[in-house]
């Protein structure tokens, strides 16, 4: 009788460590289906993810109109990004994810290759601490703005002084070198040989930086938090600080104008694109509503580069985005929708003129867009 | 294949087991060392209960409940890390509905209005049972879900002192270290007095020797935990009995503790004081509580601190054969309690507030019958909690010396009394808020067989619809501030089976747990809330599973523990998911006996299969590790 049950219960032992291992095997695996690569053409959005959850994706909108695939760096390279997404873009056949996490020192880029998306390396801690932007410089140098490790938001020493920007050699992939910049650095624009930065950390200059030897020359004193927008149809450069929007002679550095934007102080503008034709700009003025349980509403507006004053009265694009964009050539405008930080948000798609072409549904924040 | 279906077939594979009888009860027996079953359970009727072992307890007692829990029961945690914040989903709830008793007083958190499961050790209580389903007209407040009853029992059926000393030592520079006395003594003829004092400590370094585990973050935290618990009774020859019971806990996380700008530490302080008077007949318990968390980021010295004060205060009488009725047991009781709380979030000011219920709960017992008819109003101070009544019924099919058969039905309202952080949180926190509405229903079928002298089955198949109306939720598309604003459908069905050998020199056992989970929002408030409508809820995995197995002779015993879990969805509209997963232990414990001294050891291999699986925060969990812990108990007659 005990021998018996001595060997039933081994046996049994047996096929449940068997049972155990299959489970244990079976659980990692995940059926695919093929999937289009973003080889060429096509969007990529960026979807920015909830912060605490750490899930920023990205989907490709394929040139075709057809489905768009979700969440392709995982269904490639089979794990997820485990960050809030803050930029991408690409340079010589390579592509870089900006990848915030909820944790110091996990931040980190991801190296694709552009056209397949498999991952061929990943810059860490502590050469990218908080990143917040990228645009290719040259033949494979990419800068990708940083914050630093950040401190203590209410005790006023959340950015750490300076930032930096983290100059990326492609063909190592590898940091070669930070360049100390300002506090709270944040967008990048690349203006013939010169890279101006902005700032998200209360500083009043934009940095000016030459992008052949990376060194930092003097700044324009603009205002609060200047952030560069573009480069109009006539040359001139326009960055955005508190409340206006300011033209400056890309060569002399010499602010020719102050544009004041809306009239509401309770609104706030953001998200500045300027239109195909690079005679128009586009942003985005929103509001929380007291009356509405505090709800974030707002619209797009639009105004002519020539224009003297921008009242925001009648909107262009009757919706609140959370990330907008212009593709350079066809003009069409590019609007991310998040209902919340916990469902999908969707993309529509407008013409320049601001009549609706169709929407379709992305992941967690649509944010930016990346028009390959 | 896909982890769904590894489930399926490992619930197949355990009917199999059970079917051919070869396995038997598990590990359910309990000592019979309950005096009085604790008001909750005698009451709620019709409902499901399950006391976790002795055995299993002490296998677990350097663990945390999370622990024991996430092994025994189907009860789905939300764990942030190694060591970090765990809360608990249970039936497809959320984390406030799962209401947590010690010796019978609520002691969830009141700021955030659940228990983070990870700073509660199983050492800190001598019994645990898990109530299934809402039971608000027994419990009151926060029992939408379920309740996990922690009990501190005197052992009065072993008179004598005894002690004990333990340590604890395992991977990553982890340790824990224990000790305590207990004794049971004669007072005069007519009185006895028993006493426990207990101390626990637990230091875990989790020095991984990994930063990265398949590519996903494993992050970095320590903690470090105290407890002291301090239980004195006295009983006498007319049943009456006047206990004293401290327990006070200290937990003190630290998240990136190497980084001095980034690091976070959380610190719970609890401090438990209860005393009760207790016949057969009336029950009176005054109680003070002291819930402290400090939270700091980067510098520790100025923490945002929060801090609740409760005193709590309870009288329960019990009539046999009211109204001349001789099958009927009446208790009616009223309860009352007054909050202070200050908390930076709130803004500096004081808040107070008093919490009263009256309850009238009612059990027949007839041949084949069993029933229960319980009310209960809450009365707190700017709110209107709805009255709570339940009914339930057992009917027993089959009663003979071998095989018993019962047939269970309940069904009751619930309510939920929003946290203090839901009403008071500067600009985010509603103090309109209504208390949520639910409504239980469940029915299950329960079965005890002995097919022969030392084989022993059980079984017990659940199926369970809770809607709860008025689901409090911070809503993500108001920058999350807090509404009435959902309609939450939870419905289920569970399964548990166990089979149990008993024999001269060997003993084995096998028990299987399963628990199907579908948990919804049904209601339609915005346009966007279409893509939410219907899905599971967040953190709510669809199939969970538990096993566990055991060969035994003489002293020497071998466990598994395993659980299965599907995926858990992290987003509204189900797009995005952690994988599922299966995790198992194996320990092996023996005893030796040193003179007076009996010292059992215990080597532990966790995530035996170092299954890379993901937190909350998806970052990768601890792969395989072990522990080793020894126990000398020394007992005296004396």
């Amino acid at each position: 009788m005990i021998k018996k049950v001595t060997t039933a219960s081994a046996v049994r032992l047996k096929l449940a460590l068997s049972l155990l291992v299959a489970l244990n095997w079976s659980c990692t695996k995940d059926n695919d289906d093929p999937m289009p690569l973003p080889n060429g053409a096509g969007v990529l959005v960026i979807n920015q993810g909830n912060f605490m959850d750490n899930n920023g994706t990205i989907t490709y909108l394929p040139p075709d109109g057809s489905t768009p695939t979700y969440d392709i760096f995982n269904q490639i390279n089979k794990r997820s990004l485990t960050g809030s997404l803050q930029d991408y873009t690409e340079s010589d056949g390579k592509g870089l994810i900006l990848v915030d996490n909820t944790t110091a020192g996990q931040d980190k880029v991801e190296i694709i290759d552009a056209n397949t998306f498999q991952s061929l390396a990943t810059l860490k801690s502590p050469e990218i601490e908080n990143p917040r932007s990228a645009i290719r410089v040259s033949a494979n140098k990419v800068y990708i703005s940083c914050w630093d490790v950040s401190g203590n938001a209410s005790t006023g020493t959340f950015f750490k002084d300076p930032g930096y920007i983290a100059v990326v050699d492609l063909t190592t992939n590898t940091v070669t070198r930070k360049i100390p910049a300002i506090k709270g650095v944040e967008t990048l624009l690349l203006v013939g040989n010169e890279v101006f930065a902005g700032s998200a950390g209360d500083a009043t200059q934009l940095t000016v930086i030459d992008a052949i030897n990376d060194q930092l020359k003097t700044g324009i004193e603009i205002g609060p938090n200047p952030n560069p927008v573009a480069v109009d149809a006539n040359g001139k450069l326009w960055v955005y600080s508190s409340g206006e929007m300011v033209r400056i002679n890309a060569q002399t550095k010499a602010i020719e104008n102050r544009l004041k934007i809306g009239t509401d102080p309770a609104r706030s503008a953001s998200r500045f694109r300027i239109s195909a034709d690079k005679q128009y700009f586009y942003f985005v003025n929103s509001y929380y509503d007291a009356a509405d349980n505090y709800k974030e509403k707002g619209e797009v507006y639009r105004f002519a580069i020539t224009d003297t004053s921008v009242p925001t009265t009648t909107p262009f694009i009757k919706r609140l985005f959370s990330g907008m964009a212009v593709e350079p050539n066809s003009g069409v405008i590019y609007g991310g929708i998040t209902p919340s930080f916990k469902q999908a948000g969707y993309v529509y798609r407008y013409q320049a003129t601001g009549t609706l072409i169709d929407s379709v549904k992305a992941e967690i924040a649509p944010t930016v867009f990346y028009f390959k | 294949m896909r982890c769904r279906d590894g489930v399926f077939l490992s619930f197949l594979i355990g009917s199999f087991f059970a079917a051919n009888g070869q396995t038997n009860d598990t590990d359910q027996t309990l000592p019979t060392v309950t005096v009085r079953g604790t008001t909750p359970e005698r009451f709620s009727v019709g409902q499901k209960i399950q006391r976790i072992d002795s055995v299993t307890l002490e296998q677990f007692r350097f663990q945390t409940l999370t622990d024991v829990l996430t092994y025994t029961t189907p009860i789905a945690f939300k764990v942030y890390g190694a060591g970090q914040l765990a809360t608990s989903s249970f039936r497809g709830t959320s984390a406030n509905h799962t209401a947590v008793l010690w010796n019978g007083i609520n002691i969830n958190q009141p700021t955030v209005g659940l228990t983070d499961f990870s700073t509660l050790p199983v050492a800190g209580f001598d019994q645990l049972a898990v109530q299934y389903g809402s039971s608000a007209s027994c419990v009151g407040s926060d029992a939408v879900g379920g309740s996990i009853l922690l009990m501190s029992n005197p052992k009065w059926q072993q008179p004598g002192f005894s002690a004990s000393a333990g340590q604890q030592t395992g991977s990553f520079r982890n340790n824990g270290t224990q000790a305590g006395v207990r004794f049971v003594t004669a007072l005069g003829k007519r009185w006895q007095l028993a006493g426990k004092t207990f101390l626990n400590l637990t230091n875990y370094k989790n020095d991984f020797p990994y930063r990265e585990r398949g590519h996903y973050f494993v992050e970095h935290s320590t903690t470090r935990q105290k407890g002291l618990i301090q239980d004195l009774s006295f009983r006498n020859a007319k049943n009456q009995q006047l206990s004293f019971n401290i327990w006070l806990t200290d937990n003190d996380l630290i998240v990136s503790p190497y980084d001095t700008t980034v690091r976070e530490r959380t610190r719970s302080q609890s401090y438990r004081f209860l005393s009760s008077y207790e016949t057969d007949k009336l029950t009176v318990r005054l109680g003070y509580i002291r819930d402290i968390i400090d939270y700091a980021r980067g510098n520790f010295d100025t923490p945002s601190h929060s801090e609740t004060d409760r005193l709590v205060s309870r009288i329960e009488k019990e009539f046999t054969k009211p109204f001349s009725w001789e099958n009927a047991t009446l208790r009616v009781g009223g309860e009352w309690s007054h909050y202070w709380t200050q908390v930076d979030g709130y803004g500096s000011s004081l808040i107070q507030e008093d919490r009263a219920d009256v309850f009238a709960l009612l059990r027949i017992q007839l041949a084949k019958w069993l029933f229960s008819a319980n009310l209960r109003q809450a009365f707190v101070s700017r709110f209107d909690p709805p009255i709570t009544p339940s009914v339930g019924a057992e009917y027993s099919v089959l009663q003979s010396a071998t095989t018993h058969l019962t047939a269970k039905a309940s069904l009751g309202r619930s309510y939920r009394v929003p946290t203090l952080n839901e009403r008071h949180w500067k600009e985010l926190g509603n103090p309109n808020l209504r208390p949520e509405n639910g409504f239980n229903l469940e029915a299950g079928l329960s079965a005890r067989w002995l097919p022969a002298n030392r084989i022993s089955l059980s079984s017990e198949a659940t199926v369970f619809r809770n809607r709860i109306d008025d689901w409090s939720y911070w809503n993500p598309e108001y920058g999350y501030r807090v509404e009435n604003l959902q309609l939450v459908v939870a419905r289920g069905l569970e399964w548990n089976g166990s089979v149990a050998y008993t024999g001269p020199l060997w003993q084995s056992g096998l028990s299987l747990n399963y628990a199907l989970t579908h948990s919804s929002q049904k209601r339609v408030y915005s346009t966007y809330a279409q893509d939410i409508i219907g899905k599971q809820l967040v953190y709510v995995p669809k199939h969970v599973g538990r096993l566990s197995a055991y060969v035994a002779h003489g002293k020497t015993r071998l466990t598994i523990q395993n659980q299965v879990n599907s995926r858990q969805y992290i987003t509204f509209d189900n797009i995005q998911f952690l994988r599922g997963f299966v995790l198992t232990n194996v320990l092996l414990e023996t005893q030796v006996k040193l003179g007076p001294v009996a010292t059992r050891i215990q080597g532990q291999v966790n995530n035996l299969f170092d299954t890379v699986y993901l937190n909350v925060k998806r970052n990768a969990m601890p792969g395989r590790h072990f522990t080793v812990q020894l126990i000398c108990n020394l007992h005296t007659k004396q």
